[in-house]
């Protein structure tokens, strides 16, 4: 499944991609997150439990920043682990200067899961999905907001 | 709402005084209906393990590493099985198919890869079912993704992913059918009807019990007990014990009450397997239950079929000369029936009609989805569908009626018994009887008077026809019309019947019933030999392979009990009878046995009736008052039957040869009314006529016929085992795969004729298959309430109303798929 969207933040573009590089900024912003480790500067591990379907799916995420441009781009890769599931997901983060200030955001995600669980929850899968994007923009925006309001 | 009613058109045969031919209370329902039944979850042993398995969430991906040693630490988890183990302790499964997909090599767990969602991949037993369940989450499995196949369509072309890489392509199995004179055939038509594509979708049959065993080893043997719902032990075995490196007396299959079966109970040998292996490493018995989910996910899926290019030769009056089609076949990841879907179409190749010239070119090819096998109407109801739908779309594209269509091109019953241009026989039928016994349940006279009211309220009211075939008793030499080199030809099926020291009439069937009836007809049979009560008669419940009652065809499948199970009791049950009358005979001090009668539970001479010897009295001095009797008396009143159906192995070259020994028949007519605005239809009206020949229990009878009937409206109007792109299965629970309940049956009418077998020892055929009919009705009928609103062609097998939506929307996509040209 494949979901992207633009936003725009009332904030510079190096506000935005610090929050997007810091693993505790991203932590506030994802849905369900139960505790999240940094490992390196690329790579960052957390146990989530997604909202799915009939009920939440518990998964052990690890993230990978396999690519990036620094103010610019960035891509990532997710993988899931959770039982009878497992999640692959690779988004990426496009940062512009708006035209009328502050930071635009192009973002896209490919979201593949898969197993049994996966099975159950596709056809409810899209709508969630766009509801958790939404919720995790806000928090990003909250997020970013604060960056700024801190300097 | 269900509005059941019942229709009996007159019996065209003599109603002979007897047991035989009447629906007596079933002797099975006492301890059924009491919840003292016992099936496979009921048989508990000291310490047994509960096995779960761990599952792909992969359609295709490498297995990379396994590690189990977290749910292996966890107390009361007595160990797990890998797919390392398994092909280190077993050898593949045996392969039906030539080569590529002789090739397989297929072990009870995955090895290094996984094929489709849901393939076990790991076995864990612990001391609860939900231990093992959550323990199960402690494995933890790497994979590395692969792209999956899930279009049957795409799967050999360039590029494409390989599942088996020791076969070297996902072809699995190809072969060329063709008989009679096509060129003639169409050079003498006057239209050629084209239709691109037909598609029979993935579904099966739910059984109310799913899959299971509780498998004992006993180490100081080296034998394992299975207490299991296979629903055929024989093929189960022959299978299980060369991969298990042992030989088939080390596996004794014992079964009590089965839930149903469908023939979705026939391939559960790889779990079978895994459970004997883990009876023997842990050193204790182990019970496995298969979860519902499971069963969807992996379990038994019926044969997904796509029909290309078909060109069929047709006179302008509606006279079939003859089609020609390539069939592509879904296996699915593995092939543990297959290839057999093949050649079974095969037994009903012109369907109920006088083709004479067909070619099809039958491809089967593996996916990364479950594994198919056999499902009521295997691989029949396929080709069926196929038929039917032709006779339909011919009617359609050339305005005729299909009413007409059909009795034009119907075996007529003066050609029975018919040889098909491949060499079966059709036994006995006549067909156009039926259609018009079934026409008449419905009022087909005034349904154009019902057409034009429904109209009124805004409704489309479409009729259409279901004529099928339950082809039954398989002749196992079609198999080599598969390939050659397999040694598999007729059928067989055993009986035992004895007089117990108490003159108790035992009876032991080889057979192993699923909720069928076996103990009530077989009783019935036995008793009007005898000439007792059917309540003197005590029938074994259920299969053992320990009994002396089981042969290499063992088993309840492919609608043949009713031939070979019961004319291995009436074989044996003569024998006792002759033997009874060899013992009064003696003990009578020499009455000749042709003076002798068997009545009221003992044998008399027939003159001097109040010379007579109970059977009691017979099975005590056999058993234990024997002394003095003539030693050459040759008399034990313990008889064992096999009977053997009269097959010739078919020619393989040719393809031709009598592949089942009786054809049953149902029509079925199905009366539906769409909502144009949605797509949303009901079926308002339903009648279903069935010729089973000599009907034993005419109860059981039909409710076989009304049980396929549900089978048939779930699949034709919203069972389907549908995948995405990525192999993920998106109906595998009862959410998205509704199994139709009491509440969606229409009002079902029933009607009967009956036409003995001139080939079987009771006349009687095997039935219980003949479920297409109604997918055949359905889709019939979708198409008639379509005419003349876009003319759309049903070119699916199971239309959900956004798929009748879409056809009404858009007709102009199915229409594309048709032509007619004149010849």
């Amino acid at each position: 499944m494949n979901v992207s969207g633009e936003r725009t933040f009332a904030a510079p573009r190096a506000t935005v991609w610090k929050v997007l590089n810091d693993p505790a900024s991203m932590a506030k912003t994802m849905p369900g997150v139960e505790s999240f480790d940094v490992q390196d500067d690329k790579h960052w591990t957390a146990n989530v439990k997604i909202p799915l379907g009939l009920g939440g799916l518990k998964m052990k995420i690890a993230m990978e920043k396999t690519e990036e441009r620094e103010l610019e781009f960035a891509k990532m890769a997710i993988k899931g682990n959770g039982v009878g599931a497992m999640m692959n997901m690779t988004t990426t983060f496009e940062l512009a200067d708006a035209p009328d200030g502050g930071t635009a955001m192009k973002w896209a995600a490919d979201v593949k899961i898969a197993g049994p669980v996966g099975s159950m929850g596709q056809r409810v899968l899209q709508p969630i999905v766009n509801q958790q994007v939404d919720g995790v923009l806000a928090s990003l925006d909250a997020e970013v907001q604060e960056a700024l309001a801190a300097g | 709402m269900s509005d059941m009613s019942t229709t009996v058109a007159p019996a065209p045969v003599e109603v002979k005084k007897g047991w035989a031919g009447q629906s007596v209370p079933r002797k099975e329902d006492k301890r059924l209906v009491q919840g003292e039944g016992v099936f496979v979850d009921d048989v508990k042993r000291h310490g047994m393990g509960y096995v779960f398995f761990v599952r792909s969430p992969y359609a295709h991906a490498h297995i990379t590493s396994i590690d189990v040693s977290q749910a292996e630490a966890i107390k009361g988890v007595y160990g797990t099985l890998t797919g390392e183990e398994v092909a280190s302790l077993t050898d593949p499964f045996f392969q039906l198919s030539t080569p590529p997909g002789a090739h397989l090599k297929d072990f009870a767990l995955a090895v290094g890869k996984v094929r489709y969602v849901g393939e076990a991949v790991v076995a864990v037993v612990a001391e609860t079912r939900e231990l093992a369940r959550d323990a199960s989450e402690l494995v933890e499995i790497e994979y590395e993704p692969l792209d999956p196949v899930t279009d049957a369509r795409r799967a050999q072309d360039d590029g494409v992913e390989i599942l088996h890489e020791d076969s070297g392509s996902n072809l699995m199995w190809e072969g060329v059918y063709e008989w009679g004179d096509l060129d003639a055939a169409f050079a003498e038509a006057d239209k050629i009807v084209k239709i691109d594509e037909l598609h029979f979708h993935r579904f099966n049959s739910t059984p109310l019990e799913t899959d299971g065993a509780l498998v004992e080893y006993n180490r100081g043997v080296g034998q394992w007990t299975l207490y299991t719902n296979n629903q055929f032990p024989g093929f189960a075995a022959i299978m299980m014990g060369p991969a298990m490196r042992c030989g088939l007396d080390k596996l004794r299959f014992v079964t009590q009450d089965i839930g149903g079966g469908f023939g979705n109970k026939i391939t559960s040998h790889p779990q079978l397997v895994v459970c004997c292996l883990l009876a023997r490493k842990l050193n204790r018995p182990i019970q496995w239950t298969e979860w519902r989910t499971d069963f969807h996910l992996s379990m038994s899926h019926g044969n997904e079929r796509w029909f290309h290019d078909t060109e069929v030769a047709v006179k302008s009056d509606g006279t079939l000369l003859g089609f020609r089609t390539k069939a592509l076949d879904d296996a699915g990841a593995w092939l543990r029936y297959e290839p057999l879907g093949g050649v079974i179409w095969a037994q009903v190749t012109p369907g109920m009609y006088r083709w004479r010239n067909i070619r099809l070119e039958f491809t089967q090819v593996a996916t990364n989805k479950a594994p198919v096998s056999p499902n009521r109407g295997y691989s029949r109801m396929q080709h069926l569908w196929f038929t039917e739908r032709v006779i339909d779309i011919v009617a359609h594209e050339l305005g005729l009626d299909p009413v007409e269509v059909r009795k034009r091109n119907y075996i007529r019953a003066e050609d029975m018994p018919y040889e098909t241009p491949n060499g079966c026989v059709y036994d006995s039928g006549d067909y156009a009887q039926m259609l018009d016994v079934a026409l008449g349940l419905i009022g087909h006279d005034g349904i154009e008077a019902r057409r034009a009211e429904a109209s009124a309220r805004g409704k489309l009211l479409g009729v259409g026809i279901g004529s099928t075939l339950d082809s039954g008793t398989n002749n196992f030499g079609q198999s080599r019309m598969i390939n050659p080199e397999l040694q598999f030809s007729g059928n067989n099926e055993v009986a035992t019947v004895k007089l117990d020291i108490f003159g108790e009439i035992v009876v032991t069937l080889g057979t192993t019933p699923q909720g069928q009836g076996h103990e009530t007809t077989a009783a019935q049979v036995v008793a009007d030999i005898l000439s007792c009560s059917i309540d003197d008669v005590q029938v074994r419940a259920g299969h053992d392979s320990y009994w002396n009652s089981h042969a290499g065809f063992s088993g309840t499948y492919a609608s043949q009990f009713a031939v070979t199970g019961l004319s291995a009791v009436k074989g044996a049950t003569e024998m006792l009878a002759a033997e009874i009358k060899k013992l009064a005979s003696a003990i009578f001090g020499g009455v000749p046995v042709e003076a002798l009668e068997l009545a009221d539970g003992g044998v008399r001479i027939a003159e001097n009736p109040d010379a007579f010897l109970p059977f009691m009295a017979c099975g005590a001095i056999i058993n234990a008052n024997n002394a003095g009797l003539p030693e050459d008396l040759g008399v034990t009143l313990n008889c064992r039957y096999v009977y053997r159906p009269p097959f010739q192995v078919p020619d393989v070259e040719k393809k031709f040869g009598n592949l089942t020994l009786t054809y049953a028949a149902q029509v079925h007519v199905a009366v539906v009314e769409i909502d144009p605005e949605t797509g949303a239809y009901e079926v308002v009206d339903y009648a279903a006529v069935d010729d089973c020949g000599k009907r034993i229990h005419p109860q059981i009878v039909e409710g076989q016929v009304m049980g396929a009937t549900a089978q048939a409206l779930g699949a034709a109007t919203h069972e389907q085992f549908e995948y995405d792109a990525e192999g993920n299965l998106l109906t595998p629970n009862f959410y998205d795969y509704h199994v139709p309940h009491a509440l969606d049956m229409p009002p079902l009418k029933t009607g009967s004729i009956e036409s003995p077998s001139p080939f079987t020892p009771l006349g009687t055929k095997g039935m219980g298959e003949g479920g297409g009919a109604g997918i055949h009705a359905v889709c019939a009928a979708v198409q008639d309430a379509l005419r003349g609103h876009g003319d759309a062609i049903v070119w699916d097998s199971c239309n959900p109303y956004h798929r009748v939506w879409e056809m009404l929307s858009n007709p102009g996509a199915s229409r594309s798929l048709v032509s007619v040209v004149d010849a």
